[in-house]
């Protein structure tokens, strides 16, 4: 048996469990900006997956590339060295054609609302609907609802000229989702909302991503924000400094806490060693650990169960069923001793595995933890 | 993707500014002015030139094969019209005589020779379906005195001011032509051109009496300026005209009424500045509007750069853009037209009426310059689209 994978657990390929397909692969990166002497190069190998229905947020300095990384996967850019793939599609080399076609299965929110002003809300909204080719009752039966979701169901007929700049940010995000992109980019576009209005925009993001397995990249500064992303990515200098899949770290540190040895970790431990965790796979009847086996590696069941089997002689004996977000493996590591049980994965099953060294490395943190807090309270007494 | 059933964006952007849609339409308004106008003069001058043509009753006319213009005295042998009346289908053949250059009509005061003008002296035989107005017919009793005439009361008023007197009072008049006496009876309405600043018309008895040597030693009547040829009722003219061609000698041209009319205004168009003249009025107008038209769309575009920019990065296509600007060229055409036409039409009025010349706007004037204004709006459009194309959307973020 050996379904281990090099794939780290917090790197969001397994969202509940499921690997993703990736609807953008960004592999050895770069760009340039000008020509012969002036040239610069503003992106350096840079290399991202981000998977269907997950959220991504942007951050990093001005300057650091986040906005042209951005617009490269847009299709605003021509990819000149590198690999990048958007929705499948290569765009190294791409044809004219292939791109505008592309671009319609994309949704847009700029900084600025670029809206007509010559058109009512509800015309700049239907300029998208009318794109994808949608049913014109379907497509306004769509805006209508959209723009009312989003707060604007008085103003539908109104002419930019009458509505509030964060009206009018809240139209350009419509005119972005209406024809359900798969893949969403947006820049800053809650910057020109208040509280309320930006909740309501990234709540409906949330709901897209969920329900319709849209993909959203923002870059955003709004702090109020981060907490809707499933993946955080930090550029700094055209490198992506840190890609953290936030969502995914935190379920397996909520699973961590869970472990009694670990319950005592800070949130700054736990999720360095969420992200020493590989991803293993195993199919149904798979055996993961084998009775008498020497122990190497410590499990929790991040999605599917499992039966721990417990030879008795000749025959072996079931003595209970793991589920998602329990543990096994930590007694070998802890006392030394070989496997005291087989585990055998009763279905299809995604398990993140810590290796002993990690284990045992951690459990010293925690024990000088306990130590020096049993101490500082001892000396406070 | 069709414009008209999505939103209508060109539309839409092109009225949303009123006040750049009103200087819009002032300025193409202008450009269609301009053009209307040297269409209308050009019009108006030539069939000024022809209107000694359309004045004649006939169906076929035969002139000299060496008349390259009505002005031009060349003359053909009274013969040929004997010949033409011996074709079938001919209900007859009238010779219409015309003198210029020695025509020259003199007012006498006090005794005292004036300087006199020339003018076109029209002679034909009294009694001969030649003229349309009527007023010659009705006249043509006075005719038969010896030295007598109608006269053009168009004729140029500077030259011959008399003109516009009454019969009673212009029987008055002592004037010479040609050096003889003459004695104006009546007048008739013809018009002015190029070549003619007037007009007479007298019976051929007189008319051989004034110029008889015109024919050089010979009758002057025996050479004919313009054959008029009345073709029988139930036969085609066609036929008639190919059967003078076959049956006459190569010296003469047998022209229809259309033809002739053609002939005519050939020669003004293309053998004078005349047509080059107006060919640059109106390519001035033109360029005018283009210039205009060029504006209006430019700052429409700049205006919307990034909402342009956007429609792109939506995966709007090129050939969505060339489509809208196209669309928005020729709204802006037309609803350029519309004013520009009722303007010049107010324009011809007030011209007819100080010139005398006849500004007409027909079909043809309509047609060509609605197209011409749609041809210099759809060009400075897609000179413009340039700027659409550039915008960048990656620019936007």
């Amino acid at each position: 048996m050996d379904s281990q994978t090099t794939v780290p657990a917090t790197s969001g390929a397994f969202s509940a469990g499921m690997r993703l397909p990736q609807t953008v692969r960004v592999s050895g990166l770069d760009h340039f900006f000008g020509e012969g002497e002036l040239r610069k190069q503003a992106l350096y190998n840079n290399n991202l997956d981000v998977r269907r229905g997950e959220i991504v947020i942007m951050t990093g300095p001005s300057g650091s590339g986040k906005t042209t990384l951005l617009t490269l996967i847009g299709t605003l850019r021509t990819v000149t060295a590198g690999s990048l793939q958007v929705l499948g599609h290569e765009l190294c080399g791409a044809e004219r054609d292939m791109i505008v076609c592309l671009r319609r299965e994309l949704g847009f929110i700029f900084q600025a609302h670029n809206l007509f002003e010559s058109l009512t809300a509800f015309q700049n909204v239907n300029m998208a609907a009318e794109l994808a080719g949608l049913d014109r009752r379907v497509a306004a039966a769509r805006i209508e609802a959209l723009l009312t979701r989003l707060g604007l169901g008085q103003r539908i007929h109104y002419k930019p000229q009458s509505l509030s700049g964060g009206q009018k940010q809240r139209v350009a995000i419509a005119r972005g989702l209406v024809h359900k992109p798969k893949l969403i980019l947006a820049d800053e576009p809650t910057a020109a909302l208040d509280e309320q209005s930006g909740r309501e925009v990234v709540t409906l993001f949330q709901e897209l991503a969920r329900e319709e397995g849209c993909t959203i990249i923002m870059v955003t500064h709004d702090n109020r924000i981060l907490d809707v992303a499933d993946r955080i990515v930090n550029m700094v200098d055209g490198h992506i400094k840190s890609d953290v899949a936030v969502r995914e770290t935190s379920v397996i540190c909520e699973f961590l806490k869970g472990f009694p040895l670990f319950a005592d970790l800070t949130p700054n431990t736990l999720a360095e060693v969420a992200d020493q965790m590989m991803v293993h796979e195993a199919e149904a009847g798979q055996e993961l650990i084998r009775q008498g086996d020497p122990g190497d590696l410590f499990y929790l069941i991040r999605d599917g169960s499992v039966d721990v089997l417990v030879a008795d002689g000749a025959t072996s004996k079931k003595v209970a069923e793991l589920g998602q977000g329990q543990y096994f493996g930590e007694a070998a590591l802890i006392t030394d001793e070989p496997r005291n049980a087989t585990i055998r994965a009763r279905e299809k099953s995604v398990f993140y595995a810590l290796g002993k060294e990690d284990f045992r490395r951690v459990l010293e943190t925690s024990a000088t933890f306990e130590e020096e807090l049993r101490q500082a309270l001892f000396r406070r007494q | 993707m069709t414009l008209s059933r999505n939103t209508p964006l060109a539309w839409k952007n092109l009225t949303h500014d009123r006040r750049r849609l009103a200087v819009a339409i002032a300025g193409i308004g202008f450009a269609v002015l301009l053009m209307f106008t040297q269409v209308g003069f050009q019009n108006a001058l030539f069939d000024s030139q022809v209107k000694m043509i359309d004045d004649l009753q006939g169906e076929i006319f035969v002139v000299s094969r060496a008349k390259y213009t009505l002005a031009a005295e060349k003359r053909f042998p009274r013969a040929r019209l004997h010949q033409v009346r011996s074709c079938s289908g001919v209900a007859g053949a009238y010779p219409l005589y015309s003198e210029l250059t020695t025509s020259v009509l003199r007012k006498i005061k006090a005794g005292l020779g004036n300087r006199g003008y020339p003018l076109r002296s029209l002679g034909y035989h009294l009694g001969d379906p030649i003229f349309r107005d009527p007023r010659v017919a009705q006249q043509s009793q006075r005719l038969r005195a010896p030295g007598t005439a109608l006269v053009d009361v168009k004729s140029k008023l500077k030259k011959f001011d008399f003109a516009r007197q009454p019969p009673h009072e212009l029987a008055h008049q002592a004037l010479e032509l040609a050096g003889k006496k003459i004695s104006l009876v009546g007048n008739f309405e013809l018009g002015t051109d190029f070549a003619h600043d007037g007009n007479l018309i007298m019976s051929d008895e007189s008319f051989a009496r004034y110029f008889p040597h015109r024919n050089r030693f010979a009758d002057p009547l025996a050479v004919v300026d313009v054959g008029v040829v009345h073709v029988q009722p139930g036969f085609s003219v066609q036929q008639v005209q190919q059967r003078l061609v076959q049956t006459l000698e190569q010296d003469v041209h047998v022209y229809t009424r259309q033809e002739f009319r053609r002939a005519e205004v050939q020669f003004w168009d293309k053998s004078t500045p005349i047509g080059t003249i107006f060919l640059a009025g109106k390519l001035i107008g033109f360029v005018v509007g283009m210039v205009i038209c060029y504006q209006v769309i430019y700052a429409d575009i700049a205006d919307h750069m990034p909402e342009f920019a956007t429609l792109k990065a939506m995966g709007y296509s090129t050939g969505y853009f060339i489509r809208l600007i196209v669309v928005e060229a020729l709204l802006l055409s037309l609803i350029g037209f519309l004013p520009g036409t009722v303007v010049s039409r107010v324009l011809y009025a007030l011209l007819a009426e100080k010139t005398g010349l006849q500004m007409l706007m027909n079909l043809d004037s309509l047609t060509f310059v609605l197209l011409a204004t749609m041809a210099m709006c759809i060009a400075s459009g897609l000179l413009a689209v340039r700027k659409l194309l550039s915008a960048d959307p990656a620019s936007l973020f």
